[in-house]
């Protein structure tokens, strides 16, 4: 009861706050439907009761607020319901639409107790958040910017955003570090929340920090996964998807879930339903860059060994084309040489069959010919003998007449004949004087006549 | 006058080859230098695969300035 000091009535704290309390309670027995934006969920695991942050904004500015409270039971019914419909818990930063009761508590002051949620409405709101997201990236002519981003050859350098702990990041890791290729990937964990509201700002810081050692990467990857499929919306969220999008190297997702695809997925570089798959996609890209090296080296080896076969058939054929044309020239001059030897045979004998039979006429002939000329000789040697006995006679007929002659002329030289024709001859002591210089005055001389000497001295010698 | 050999030139530069060869646009006197070639491009190209130089010390470093 209020005290009376003063003339003044004075209420306790407590006497106010109960009236206020009943007075609230009078004017609104029933609960009603309210839609609001929860700001904060304030959920104590502890108790398990929530006291959420209620506001509605006008050109984003606050314009109304109220606490209020989530039994722990309500809590658990109502996020059940949302988990089941939205695939998300009941979370910060989202319209609701329910059911409370207007509560006012001398200790804790006025809230709102909420004892339903309507996650319809929620979804509603969410979807919408996905379609303007979508809309407002197209609008900018970005929603396609990451995709059109060429992969690197060979994404062997991978940012990866993740959890580390998680089992997303793990299922990735089994599949790229113990691929059965031997391929090596170079990787290196941003960590971030993946999941929940605050995934949003974390992905986006640990995008910056990348943007920071860009040149060492060649794709960034956010990988998650085994965290259930709830806390996704966030994948929708206008900024996140922003920065994504415009991300100068190729971002690539694997965050794992089954319901629909999230806005950041839509307009990834590359989507992978999950993290073992979005690995696989990169060892496929490997294989990609592999696969055709090892064909390339089985081509040029088939091909190498074939060009070298085609070459050595050529070879062989024209080998084989050389040898048998040879033979033939060979066999071709052989024949020649056997017709022509044949025909030389043919030929010498025909000749020497001709100068034979030649032979023997010229043979006949001379048989003939020598017996004709061997009468005529025995006819000349007749003749001969006939003029052989008869020249010796004729010749000694003529010797004796020459004798004759001979005999006559020799008796006309002798001096006696010139003596008796007056001549004589002068002696100087025995030689027949010819010189009168041979002489000398006094000397002896005779002289010789027909008959008869006289002996003289000289008495005068003319010369 | 040989631009450095990444990966992506030495596979292209492999290929090339490779369809040469298989045009039959090589001849026999060309064909083991083409092959000696070739078989360095895929030493290079199977090395790029399983080797990478990156060095996280490197990046942690420069995120930290």
């Amino acid at each position: 009861m209020p005290e009376k000091i003063n003339d003044k009535t004075i209420f306790s704290l407590l006497e106010v706050t109960n009236s206020i309390k009943k007075t609230l309670e009078e004017r609104y027995k029933s609960a009603f439907w309210i839609k609001a934006e929860m700001n904060k969920l304030n959920h104590y695991s502890q108790s398990g009761h929530c006291f959420p942050e209620l506001i509605e904004k006008r050109d984003g500015k606050i314009i109304a607020q109220i606490k209020s409270t989530i039994w722990r039971d309500d809590y658990q019914n109502i996020n059940r319901n949302f988990l089941r419909i939205l695939k998300e818990p009941l979370k910060d930063g989202i319209k609701i639409l329910f059911l409370a009761k207007i509560t006012f508590d001398p200790a804790f002051g006025l809230s709102l107790q909420i004892v339903d949620i309507d996650p319809q409405y929620t979804l509603g709101d969410l979807e919408n958040e996905k379609r303007e997201t979508i809309k407002k990236l197209k609008l900018e002519d970005i929603y396609e910017k990451n995709k059109k981003l060429e992969l690197s050859f060979l994404p062997q350098r991978i940012a990866i955003i993740s959890v580390e702990t998680s089992k997303g990041f793990g299922d990735f890791l089994d599949v790229i570090d113990k691929n059965s290729w031997n391929y090596k990937f170079f990787y290196l964990l941003f960590p971030s929340i993946l999941q929940g509201d605050r995934a949003v700002s974390g992905i986006m810081a640990q995008l910056e920090r990348i943007r920071k050692v860009i040149h060492h990467f060649d794709a960034v990857a956010i990988i998650r996964g085994g965290g259930g499929d709830v806390g996704l919306s966030c994948y929708n969220n206008y900024e996140l998807a922003k920065a994504i999008t415009l991300f100068p190297l190729p971002v690539i997702t694997g965050i794992g879930h089954v319901t629909n695809e999230t806005v950041c997925e839509m307009i990834a570089h590359t989507n992978a339903i999950t993290p073992t798959k979005l690995a696989e996609f990169l060892i496929q890209k490997f294989h990609n860059f592999s696969v055709p090296i090892q064909k390339a080296k089985e081509k040029i080896a088939d091909k190498s060994r074939r060009l070298l076969n085609e070459e050595n058939t050529k070879l062989e054929s024209e080998l084989k084309l050389f040898r048998s044309m040879t033979v033939n020239i060979l066999n071709t001059n052989e024949n020649q040489i056997k017709n022509a030897s044949y025909a030389i045979q043919q030929q010498s004998q025909f000749i020497v069959k001709n100068n034979h039979e030649k032979l023997n006429v010229v043979k006949a002939k001379t048989r003939i010919a020598t017996k004709f000329n061997l009468n005529q000789l025995k006819v000349t040697v007749i003749q001969l003998q006939e003029k052989l006995e008869f020249q010796p006679i004729l010749y000694l007929k003529n010797s004796e007449l020459a004798l004759e002659n001979i005999e006559k002329n020799i008796q006309i030289m002798d001096p006696i004949n010139v003596l008796k024709r007056g001549f004589s001859i002068t002696y100087s002591n025995g030689k027949a004087v010819k010189d009168a210089a041979q002489l000398e005055v006094g000397s002896a001389i005779n002289t010789v006549l027909f008959k008869g000497t006289i002996d003289s001295t000289i008495t005068k010698i003319k010369e | 006058m040989e631009e450095e050999l990444n990966y992506t030139n030495a596979f292209e530069e492999l290929q090339g080859i490779v369809n040469e060869i298989e045009q039959g646009e090589i001849s026999v006197d060309e064909l083991s230098e083409k092959v000696k070639r070739a078989t360095a491009l895929i030493k290079f190209c199977k090395l790029k695969l399983t080797t990478t130089e990156e060095d996280v010390n490197a990046i942690l470093k420069e995120l930290e300035n």
